[in-house]
């Protein structure tokens, strides 16, 4: 069986990478005692996957981790049991056991939700008011930075929703294995429109990750 | 700006910000207002060194387990942080509760290496503290520190008021009752620093006078009130069974550079090797029993996680019942993946068996320290190995599977000549030899010989403190010389910075008049000295010469048997004379048995109990 489970990266510890963060969990499982599945070879590692990585510097309400066990475990147990185990900047909200043949996250994965605070309050107004002329347009150019230099790229169709409230920008983003308008293209975008030159300081949530269902609508990955 | 926004402003910008975060797991945060006395650990290096040293994990545990004491960590920042923390006006805040240095009531400083003294100052100016003991006020915290280094105190004695000699966990909660009643009943910081200077192990450099002679050699130490003790013996922990070891460690986010269980299985050592000054300090040996340490890694891993433990302690190999204790880890660790190392690994001491074992679990090169190149040079140094068990454990290595080795030497070593050098690269190249001598089929692949050679600098307590340390030149033209004979296919050679290990001898044999030097090279700037791109080594020689100091008094100078030495007035539990028959016999290249078999008459037999090999008569 597959445990997924919600979990939180906290305000305090954003700047962790990614890499750290899934050996943290890893170290978390090992001290809950939990009857993890380990792969076979020589230096076995615990079977686990994170639904997308989430980037240095941002937040996330809802990261999902799909976990391997070795036995049952009841969802309430796992929850449990973590909790004890994690630092509080890293705590369990909800757990879901599926079975083996359970999509993979990374596959279903389609979109996420941002919660961008704003930190220069009248920059956050100037950026709503912009929010209108910047869907009105049929393109919308953003620079995407790849490896090796800066891309233009039209972001329009990657984005779901938009909209401002006091000093937070709430934003749905396309999110997948091909395509992802990231929260920074997004503002520097929403910026342009609104005339702001200088750098926009801004601490990025991310407050969910969207699935699919077989009706079109955008729901909670692990409730997919 | 409040003082959250201005961190995270800071963070957003600096290299590394995990480094400064916090919010580690098992790091606690004790309410500040529930606890009445705050105490700062300070460890004076970057986070990824102070996170790796298991005596902070130690007395961070021990202080946070009392209900009436908390303890938060400071660590040294990086140039970057420095830069942003002053433009922002941002003072040395604590990991846990973001508290400025200055807020806490002790401050306590480990002294693991003598490169990281600018560091202290740094942190106290950036914490807000003033710098010497002198300029500290009635509202100032006190300034305390332990470590190795503090067995020589007098360079820091400007800028502590009270150093911890020896054990620490054995002299920390008396130190901060003492504190706390300075808080609670308002103590003066004079009365406080008396009161403290009564406490065995403790030394208040304040409270002693010391006078030199013409030819700057120190005359005198002597206490200047009733208070201070003529000499300041170390403490002692006697039984590590019944002494308090964390059941769970603080488990960075980040890598950090021991990121593993450390399983302290013993302390001390009883080999005598002749310029080891850990050797000396640690003496004498005490083991923890083997049900102790198995229940205490399985608490560890349950606490912590990690996937690796290893066992730690100055000498390993010499743990009486290793094999049997690996076997027993390695049963009980095998289910939860956990592999076992085994650091400090002594080439007499490795045992066939534990290495068939080991390898089941991981295979990591290993490290043998002969530290000379020829018997004679062993000889003199003590070092109680020959060829034979470094080959016929390097012939082991080779067979069980293993292709990397490191070989660690020391250049510079008292009685030294070309020949001892040479015999180094005639020790790599046995080494190769048996690794060609393992059938092809049986041997692993790709055979990486690492030749480490380091500079000698010569310790306090030890036989070689009265040694000359060799001058730059002479030790440039060493290096040179090692470089060209060990030209050799599948070698690697590395060496150390002169001009490091010569600073770090002036320090280490200092006196007083070192502190002028430190103060001055901090303010011209010098921090971070153990760190190569940041050590300045013409502004040290600046400041030497502000302060009218000559280095070369310090590190290139023999002392007589008569003089008195700066730091005569601590013991260490080795007397004096016993160190100075040690020299006399290196001269003549006379070894000195392992303590196991038989009291050698270092001192320690003076204080009943403490040593389990003592046995007075025997000397």
């Amino acid at each position: 069986m597959r445990m997924l489970a919600v979990f939180e990266k906290g305000e305090r510890i954003r700047h962790i990478g990614h890499l750290d963060i899934q050996r943290s969990v890893q170290r978390g499982l090992r001290r809950s005692g939990l009857p993890v599945a380990y792969s076979n070879g020589f230096n076995p590692h615990i079977l686990i996957t994170f639904a997308s990585a989430l980037s240095t510097g941002a937040c996330g309400t809802r990261e999902i981790m799909d976990v391997t066990m070795a036995e049952e475990v009841s969802e309430e147990e796992f929850l449990d049991r973590m909790n004890r185990a994690m630092p509080k900047d890293m705590q369990l909200s909800e757990a879901r056991a599926v079975d083996q043949k359970h999509p993979a996250l990374m596959a279903s994965l389609r979109a996420a939700e941002y919660d961008l605070l704003i930190r220069d309050p009248e920059t956050a107004e100037k950026l709503t008011a912009a929010i209108p002329s910047m869907m009105a347009k049929e393109t919308v150019t953003a620079m995407r930075k790849t490896k090796t230099a800066l891309k233009e790229c039209d972001i329009k169709p990657l984005i779901y929703e938009l909209k401002g409230e006091g000093q937070h920008i709430l934003a749905t983003l396309v999110l997948t294995e091909r395509e992802a308008c990231k929260p920074g293209m997004l503002i520097e975008a929403l910026g342009k429109e609104a005339g702001i030159d200088e750098e926009i300081r801004m601490l990025v949530t991310r407050t969910g990750l969207l699935g699919m269902d077989s009706e079109g609508r955008l729901i909670p990955l692990e409730r997919l | 700006m409040d003082l959250n926004d201005k961190i995270e402003k800071i963070l957003e910008k600096v290299q590394k910000a995990p480094r400064y975060t916090g919010g580690e797991m098992n790091t606690e945060v004790k309410g500040w207002d529930e606890c009445p006395l705050h105490f700062g650990f300070c460890f004076p290096d970057t986070y990824e060194v102070g996170m790796s040293h298991l005596g902070m994990k130690i007395l961070y545990g021990l202080i946070n387990r009392e209900s009436w004491s908390l303890c938060e960590r400071f660590f040294m920042p990086w140039t970057d942080m420095i830069a942003l923390m002053e433009e922002e006006q941002l003072p040395l805040l604590s990991m846990e509760s973001r508290h400025p240095l200055n807020a806490f009531d002790v401050i306590g400083f480990t002294l693991q290496y003598e490169m990281s003294f600018s560091n202290i100052l740094a942190m106290l100016k950036m914490g807000g503290v003033p710098l010497e003991s002198s300029e500290r006020g009635e509202t100032d915290p006190i300034v305390v520190a332990g470590g190795p280094c503090a067995f020589n105190p007098e360079p820091l004695a400007d800028f502590i008021d009270a150093f911890m000699i020896g054990d620490g966990e054995d002299v920390m909660t008396e130190l901060n009752r003492v504190i706390l009643e300075r808080k609670e009943k308002g103590l003066s910081r004079e009365a406080c620093l008396k009161k403290l200077a009564q406490l065995e192990g403790v030394y208040v450099p304040s409270l002693y006078d010391v006078t030199y002679n013409e030819d700057g050699t120190v005359a005198s130490v002597t206490p200047n009130c009733a208070e201070a003790p003529a000499t300041v013996r170390k403490r002692v922990v006697v039984d590590l069974n019944n002494t308090y070891y964390p059941e769970e460690f603080p488990v960075p986010y980040t890598e950090v550079i021991f990121d593993r269980i450390m399983l302290e299985i013993m302390r001390g050592c009883t080999r005598g090797c002749r310029f080891c000054q850990a050797g000396i300090l640690y003496r004498p040996v005490r083991e923890r029993s083997m049900e102790k340490l198995i229940d205490l890694a399985e608490k560890l891993l349950n606490s912590t996680g990690y996937e690796e433990i290893s066992l730690s302690s100055l000498s390993s190999g010499d743990y009486s019942c290793l094999p049997e204790l690996i076997r027993e880890l390695m049963k009980r660790m095998k289910e939860k993946r956990v592999s076992i190392s085994l650091p400090s690994l002594r080439i007499d001491s490795v045992l066939k068996e534990s290495l068939e074992e080991t390898q089941q679990v991981r295979k990591t090169s290993l490290t043998f320290a002969p530290e000379a190149g020829t018997q004679r040079m062993r000889d003199v140094i003590n070092k109680g190995v020959t060829e034979e068990d470094l080959l016929g454990k390097v012939r082991d290595a080779f067979e069980g599977g293993w292709s990397s080795v490191k070989l660690y030497f020391m250049s510079g070593l008292p009685t030294e000549t070309t020949e001892d050098l040479d015999g180094i690269a005639d020790l790599a190249r046995k080494v190769i030899a048996e690794y060609f001598n393992v059938p092809k089929t049986q041997r692993a692949k790709g055979l990486r010989v690492t030749v480490s050679v380091s500079v000698f600098v010569p310790k306090p307590f030890t036989p070689f403190q009265w040694a000359a340390q060799d001058t730059l030149d002479a030790i440039i033209a060493k290096q040179e010389h090692l470089r060209q004979v060990l030209n050799i296919k599948g070698v690697t050679f590395h060496w150390h910075e002169p001009y490091v290990s010569f600073l770090e001898a002036c320090f280490a044999r200092g006196d007083r008049r070192m502190g002028r030097v430190l103060r001055s090279a901090f303010e011209k700037g010098c921090i971070l000295d153990g760190w190569n791109e940041t050590f300045r080594y013409d502004l040290w020689m600046e400041a030497f010469r502000d302060c009218g100091l000559d280095p070369a008094f310090y590190a290139h100078r023999a002392r007589t048997k008569e003089e008195v030495l700066p730091w005569d007035h601590i013991d260490s539990g080795v007397t004096k004379q016993f160190l100075w028959h040690e020299k006399e016999k290196s001269e003549r290249a006379e070894t000195t048995k392992d303590c196991r078999k038989g009291c050698n008459g270092c001192g320690l037999q003076r204080w009943k109990g403490v040593c389990s090999y003592a046995n007075a008569g025997s000397v």
